[in-house]
């Protein structure tokens, strides 16, 4: 346990801040070019799932980061602790950030009189932050190109603003503002897929 | 030198995975999003509808206009748009004495009361169809004099509201005319002689993808040598600078355009089936539009990419462009009807029709396109600049000076 914490101290101290301070100033921009005070609930949903959502992909696909150098792998590879272990702790830490910054912005929504079904809301939001993040942290596994891992995240994202949910279908993030929290589900199960298989494909690699 | 490394880049480019998936997606976004086109037909007299026209004249405009300032006025909160995005303002006690004052001015309505019955009375049918309930300007108010109000109650808004300059063109919405259709389908066909039409819908789409992919291309282009421990072998080479990064941006752009332009040949043989033989067609209509339209906002990205990850050596340009570009797709969102550029990253002109809209802004549209394509250069000129200084041995962010992040230890 003392190993897994000490892990996670270290991703805290070299590999997250830099990210999180990222996406922590994305947010504080919002108030500049969105409103967040007294929404309707469909512009709450709205701002929830096409902005703060693109946090997701800021903070989920740089874990495999540290070890961009094939040279590094192998020396944690001959350490005790499981590379995979490395991973999961930084994913998981990635995902708590998220679900940090996600409660205070909602919190502020809610100051702020915009309307919201609140638990909903914060749970659909994360789970698309989750699918966006893992589909990001996939590509990053397959092609160790931290690039790539930005790149298939922001194209979903587009297509779903273009094609809506006609070809997306379960897969559709921005179902809240329609009214549907059906499509959450899917992308919650399919993110933490796509971030379990991530971390096992770049274990082996 | 230049010729030579111009190839080698292209080769280079030609093996980077992110390019080809740059492609499989551009191929499935303009499948997604113009894969089945239809194509306008020639409207017949006595149809039922021919759809709706944005704007009218300006009285039309004038009273559509009125019918939101009075009731949102009244509700004490304005609905904007800043950048697509729904924003409620609620202007301070003395911005609201200024509209009430504007109310006043444009409709003579100075009483709450007043307000209210005008919106009560504006309850009635029209021929026009509005967003919201018409008022009517009062008697005297000049046109010129109702704009001037108009932006100035934008801007106490924040700018995006119902009363900026975009708003006012659309506000109003009628029922089209079948003169006005005919008009419409002749001026396709024989201003913009068809393919102009559907080469401008082409660049819409395609402009949203290029306004984003090249800086993934740019940014891997430019961590390459660091990855591969190129870094100095290259620095040591007697070829310079300018050459070096300028033979590698536009090898990106030659080869970002090429993909375009062979996806643009399904359109345009779309459009020479459904023209028929009536139609004088432009065959290089879709070249122009990629080049002209297109290419600036592909060369922005790539520069945007290139200079940022030459300065850190990190991904901050995907950043960076990832919001410009967020911004700029969502602030645009008004202007999709097109005949309204301004200076967006990404103009947008969502329709076939509007060739007049094309004609009225064309100039506007060719500034923004030099101005982004001027920045573009200057952009790749500062990377020169900071590409000299690194192979100097200066400004390495990662090297002894900026780059030990070990910790300190108290031993």
């Amino acid at each position: 346990m003392a190993n897994y914490l000490e892990i996670a101290r270290e991703n805290i101290r070299h590999n997250l801040p830099v990210h999180a301070v990222t996406a922590g100033i994305l947010l504080c921009l919002s108030p500049l070019v969105l409103g967040v005070k007294n929404l309707p609930l469909a512009d709450t949903a709205k701002v929830l799932e096409m902005y703060v959502a693109l946090i997701g992909i800021i903070l989920i696909p740089p874990v495999f980061l540290p070890e961009q150098n094939p040279d590094l792998r192998d020396l944690i590879r001959s350490k005790y602790t499981k590379i995979s272990t490395v991973y999961s702790i930084r994913a998981i830490e990635a995902v708590l950030v998220l679900a940090l910054y996600l409660g205070v912005y909602i919190l502020i929504l809610h100051i702020n009189g915009c309307q919201m079904e609140a638990p909903a809301y914060y749970a659909g939001t994360l789970a698309e932050m989750i699918f966006m993040g893992g589909l990001g942290l996939l590509f990053y596994s397959l092609t160790d190109n931290l690039i790539a891992g930005y790149m298939i995240p922001v194209f979903y994202y587009i297509t779903a603003m273009g094609a809506g949910s006609k070809y997306l279908k379960v897969f559709y993030p921005f179902s809240m503002t329609k009214g549907s929290y059906t499509e959450k589900y899917w992308l919650l199960a399919g993110g933490v897929i796509l971030m379990a298989t991530a971390v096992r494909i770049r274990s082996r690699k | 030198m230049f010729g030579h490394l111009f190839i080698k880049e292209c080769k280079q480019t030609a093996k980077s995975m992110i390019y080809w998936l740059i492609i499989l997606i551009l191929l499935i976004f303009f499948n997604s999003q113009l894969g089945s086109m239809e194509f306008a037909e020639k409207p017949e007299p006595g149809q039922e509808d021919y759809g709706m026209v944005a704007g009218g004249d300006e009285q039309a405009t004038m009273e559509a206009t009125l019918g939101y300032l009075v009731s949102e006025y009244r509700s004490g909160s304005f609905t904007t748009y800043p950048i697509g995005f729904y924003k409620t303002v609620k202007p301070s006690q003395k911005e609201l004495k200024r509209i009430h004052e504007i109310v006043t001015e444009t409709t003579g309505l100075s009483t709450d009361q007043e307000i209210d019955d005008a919106m009560t009375a504006a309850q009635g049918d029209s021929q026009i169809v509005y967003g919201s309930s018409p008022v009517k300007p009062k008697d005297g108010l000049t046109f010129e004099r109702f704009c001037a109000l108009m932006e100035e109650t934008d801007d106490m808004l924040g700018g995006g509201s119902n009363y900026s300059k975009e708003s006012l063109k659309t506000n109003a919405k009628t029922p089209m005319t079948y003169e006005q259709a005919l008009q419409q389908y002749n001026d396709l066909t024989e201003k913009d002689h068809f393919t102009g039409a559907y080469a401008r819908l082409f660049s819409d789409y395609m402009g949203i993808m290029l306004g984003i992919l090249p800086v993934f291309l740019a940014a891997t282009r430019g961590m390459r040598d660091r990855r591969s421990r190129m870094q100095a072998l290259i620095a040591s080479r007697k070829a310079s600078s300018a050459v070096i990064i300028f033979s590698r941006y536009f090898s990106m752009i030659v080869m970002l355009m090429l993909p375009v332009l062979l996806i643009s040949c399904i359109p345009l043989s779309e459009c020479i089936k459904a023209a028929g033989g009536g139609i004088r067609l432009d065959y290089l209509a879709f070249v122009k539009y990629s080049v002209g339209w297109l290419m600036p906002t592909a060369m922005i990205s790539t520069a945007v990419g290139m200079v940022l990850t030459e300065l850190t050596d990190t991904a901050l340009g995907v950043l960076v462009q990832l919001i410009w570009w967020f911004l700029s797709v969502f602030s645009s969102m008004s202007a999709m009807h097109g005949g309204i550029y301004g200076w967006d990253l990404v103009p947008r002109h969502n329709t076939p029709f509007n060739y007049e809209g094309f004609h009225a802004g064309f100039s506007q549209l060719a500034a923004n396109r030099a101005l982004y394509a001027g920045i573009s250069i200057l952009l790749a000129a500062v990377t020169v600049w900071i590409y000299s200084l690194k192979r100097k041995g200066r400004l390495d962010i990662r090297g002894k000076l900026f780059g030990n992040r070990k910790r300190e230890h108290k031993a």
